[in-house]
Order: structure tokens, then sequence, then C-alpha cells
């Protein structure tokens, strides 16, 4: 993990020097994940590594698994109380769309292809953006 | 008059952390019952939340970040969702108080049962957080509130024997029939409505819906410097009012038309509806603040898009968090619970969460990733340290002494 964000270095944020030494836990768990243009999508629930197996053996020298998604969904169930969730239902976020970390998560794409938003877009489509007034601006 | 508008958010903050109706109950219990030998409280409380409200409005200048975003990166999940269960049910019973409240001063106001009125305000409180621009929200309930100020006038009026009252408030004793624990009980109540975390949610929250930046940390303290002392004067001014009409004549408060006896006896009808419009105003405030704070920790925890400078159908689930969490208050009013009690059970409630709000602030402000240059000074960080020391002592005295005392019986 601690050599792979490396790619991602925070460019608007001060005091960063290029190609810092991130950690999972401290710097992006429970982060907020932006849009492109800054529209929340989620908190960062839970990460998905390649490369490792959960719960076996690492040998040493083997190579540095990966980050290949943020996860989110039924996943913060599991981080609070345990357990595992069926990989149907995990909702993904790919680390490739990942544009830059610091002290939020900020995507390269719009929160509208993203399937972590399509609660978001269920409750607008068909609650609120059906009660009057609910697709305007405030006054 | 600019310059007014640019405090509206401190003001409101303040005055529904201050004077909101379970304070405006208890401010004048107090003071009929203890004179301003809690007088102290107040003074604590107001420096300490100006020590942390001015902490998060920084965090939130500076990073952006809103109070609930950080408890949740800070804490994590787990206590992260204790707070926010704990958070969230003290906004749910302010929210149905303050609902409450506002019936019951639209009652004082044109006698009609507030059974009528909670519909009403209800429908209220959801149309302006539904359609209403922040800053319009923000100023006009802020500059409304500011009629509490009559209750300050009427202290005046009155012409007490100031001596006796300064006494009161230099030497606070219990007085003679009151138990100790009920003196300490009102005093872990009113620290806990001084430093309520609605208020901080509200106020870090306020500054990202206002598009603070670093830019404006001045601005943030000058809200938290003026709205908070204010706060904290009309609650002592409330409760001075008590103590100078309602103490010798050993009139109990149970609601608001005695809370504003000693105006009206003070100013006559004038200053009565100063009275009940800033008590309205107050309410109403509280009801926005409350309802406002229960969908930004909601939606910042998880990790929503949320701000009234957004569309409600870019918010959606903050708006019908929102919704959802009206419609509760108003089933719970409709049961015809008073909605003075639910509120004097959620400040003593708040106490015992105050400590998963305030330490996640103050470990913010003193990181450099967010902060840059803006983290604690050495004297914030002493101050903020011994606040956390008090709040700890009273969130874990708040329950004990809410059995042991019966709420304040």
């Amino acid at each position: 993990m601690n050599d792979e964000p490396t790619t991602t270095g925070a460019t608007g944020t001060p005091r960063h020097p290029a190609g810092r030494v991130l950690d999972a836990h401290l710097h992006v768990l429970d982060r907020q994940v932006l849009d492109r243009d800054d529209v929340p999508v989620t908190t960062v629930d839970d990460l998905e590594f390649d490369g490792i197996e959960l719960g076996s053996r690492i040998e040493p020298g083997s190579p540095a698994p990966t980050v290949t998604a943020i996860l989110t969904g039924p996943q913060l169930v599991m981080r609070i109380f345990g357990g595992h969730s069926p990989t149907a239902r995990i909702i993904r976020v790919p680390w490739h769309l990942v544009a830059e970390v610091g002290t939020v998560i900020r995507l390269g794409v719009g929160a509208d292809s993203l399937d972590a938003a399509w609660v978001e877009r269920w409750v607008s489509r068909h609650i609120i953006g059906r009660i009057p007034g609910g697709r305007h601006d405030p006054e | 008059m600019k310059k007014l508008f640019a405090v509206a958010l401190g003001i409101l903050t303040a005055i529904g952390g201050f004077v909101d109706i379970g304070d405006l109950v208890t401010n004048a219990v107090v003071g009929s019952r203890f004179g301003l030998g809690l007088a102290w409280v107040v003074l604590v409380g107001v420096v300490g939340i100006c020590v942390y409200a001015q902490m998060s409005g920084r965090v939130a200048a500076v990073s952006g970040r809103a109070t609930f975003e950080i408890i949740r990166e800070r804490l994590g999940p787990r206590a992260g969702l204790a707070n926010l269960a704990a958070s969230f049910l003290i906004n749910l019973l302010t929210v149905t108080a303050e609902i409450g409240g506002v019936a019951l001063a639209l009652q004082l106001a044109t006698s009609v049962d507030p059974m009528w009125w909670i519909p009403v305000a209800a429908f209220g409180v959801w149309i302006v957080v539904w359609r209403a621009k922040f800053e319009l929200l923000e100023n006009v309930t802020g500059l409304l509130g500011l009629t509490l100020i009559v209750f300050a006038v009427a202290l005046f009026l009155l012409a007490p024997d100031w001596g006796s009252l300064a006494g009161q408030a230099l030497q606070p004793s219990v007085p003679d029939g009151e138990p100790v624990a009920t003196y300490w009980f009102y005093a872990v109540a009113l620290f806990g409505a001084a430093m309520t975390p609605y208020e901080v949610f509200f106020f870090s929250s306020g500054a990202v819906e206002e598009k603070w930046t670093v830019k404006d940390i001045g601005k943030s303290r000058l809200n938290v410097l003026v709205g908070f002392p204010l706060g904290g004067l009309l609650s002592i001014a409330i409760a001075g009012c008590a103590a100078v009409v309602l103490l010798p004549a050993a009139i109990e408060v149970t609601s608001l038309s005695q809370v504003v006896l000693p105006v009206a006896e003070a100013g006559g009808k004038i200053a009565l509806a100063f009275a009940i419009v800033g008590i309205l105003a107050a309410t109403f405030g509280a009801a926005l603040e409350t309802t406002l704070s229960s969908g930004y920790t909601l939606a910042q925890y998880f990790g929503w898009s949320w701000g009234k400078f957004r569309k409600p159908a870019k918010a959606a689930r903050f708006h019908l968090a929102m919704i959802i969490g009206i419609l509760i208050a108003v089933g719970i009013l409709a049961t015809g619970v008073d909605p003075i009690l639910v509120t004097e059970y959620s400040v003593v409630f708040s106490a015992v969460a105050l400590p998963l709000t305030y330490l996640p602030i103050l470990i913010i402000a003193n990181d450099r990733e967010y902060m840059g240059d803006h983290v604690n000074g050495r004297v914030m960080n002493a101050v903020a340290q011994v606040y956390l020391v008090i709040i700890l002592a009273a969130a874990l005295a708040a329950i004990p002494l809410l059995i042991v005392t019966g709420a304040g019986a």
C-alpha cells in the first residue's frame, strides 16, 4: 500500500512533497469522495486490494499489493459490525478514476456515471424531484 | 446593516443554542429558583462554545470540511456512528421541541390551541428549508431574534437591587431548600445547552454554505465573538428577569407565559409584543438550525451530497432525511407530549454527546494537512484541553444527575 498512491500526489494542498507516503487508514479511509464538479459521492467506506489474500500469510519479498477500488454500500455495515457481504452487492469505485488524494478524494469523472450514486439518483428522480420546487434553485 | 448581516450566522447559531424553547424555559426556571446563582455556568459555556465554534469555523474556512465529515474521518465508522446516533436523536428531539415551541409562541400571540399551530409550524419550517436561500433564512431569523434583547431592557426597567443580583452571581451558593444535586443538574443543563453539539454542526456547515475561504477566518471569529456572548447575555437576562420578579413571588415556571411575565410587568404590551416576536423568531430559527443539522450530520457521515446552495434534487437524500425528521417530530407532538419537557431531556443528553464532537475538532484544528499554517496556537490548545476535561466531567455527570434529581424536580 505504502508506495502505491505516490502517483496521486496531492497538488492543491500545502506541504505535500511529491511522492509522499500515505497511510491507508489515516489518509484514505473515511474521507469524503468528491466528483470532478465537487459534488459529494460517498465516503471511503473500505478499500479493495489486489495481490493479497485475506487471512493468508504474506511471504517476505512478495510484490506489494495495490489498491484497486474504493468500496461503499454494504461495506460500511461490514466494517462496523464485521462479517462479509455478498460480492454482488458491493459497490466499487475503481481506483483509476481517482484524480487526487488530499483531505478529500477527488474523482476525475462526474457522479452521474457512477454506480455509487444510484441511491442518490433514485431518490432524486422518484421522490425529491417530484415535489414542487425540487428542481429549482432556492430563492 | 451589512456588518450586521455578516454576523447573522453566528447570531442564529447562538440563538438556537442559548435561547431556544427549552433554554427560554430552563433559564427562567433557573432564575426563579436560584436567582443569578448559575450565571457563572453560562459564562463558562460561552467561552467554551466560542473556543470550539471558532475552531470548527476555521477548519471549515481553511479546508472546506464541515464538522461531521471530520468526526467520521477521525473517529472512524464505529465511534462516528455512536456520535451520529446520539447527535441525531438530540437533533430530532430538539426539532420536535422547537416546532412545539413555535406553536406555543403562536398560542401566546393568538390564544389558539397549539395543536392547531403544530402543522402550520412544521410546514413553515419545511418550506423554508426547501425553498429559501441560506442567507435569507439566517438574516431574517437572526435579526428578528435580536428582539429578545427586550429581556435585557426589561431587567433595567424593573430597576432591581443590582447589588444583590451581583452578589448572587459573584458568590454563587445553593439556596436553602434546594438540594445540591438539583443545583448541579441545572448547571450541567445550562452548560450542555451552551455547548450543544448542533451549534458547531450548524456553524461549520453554514460556513461551507456561505463558501467561506481562508480569507474569511476573521469573519468566522467575528461571528463567534458577537453571536455567542450575545446568546449568553440573553440567557442571563432571562434568568435575571425571573430572579427579580418570579423568585420573590415564589412563582413556579411551567410555561412560556411565566417566562414573559417579567417583561410584561416591566414594559407593558409593547415589550410583551417584542418578547413574543423574539420568542417566535428564536424558536423558528432553532427549528431551522436543528432540522438542517440533522440533515448535515447524516449527509456528512455517509458522504451524501448536501447543502442549501444546491437544488433539492441535487441533494436528494439530504432533503429526504429532513422531511422524514420533520414528519417524525410532528408525530411525536401529535401524542400531546409537552415540548418543553422534550428539550429538557435533550439538553441533558447533549451533554453526553459533547466529548465525541469536540475531540475530533481539536485534533483536526492541529492537523497541518487540513489547516496548513492556520493550526491552533498554544494558548488555544491549552484552553481547549481544559474545556475537554470540563466537557468530559459534564458528560459523565449528566445522566446520574438526571436520575438522582428526577430531572430537576
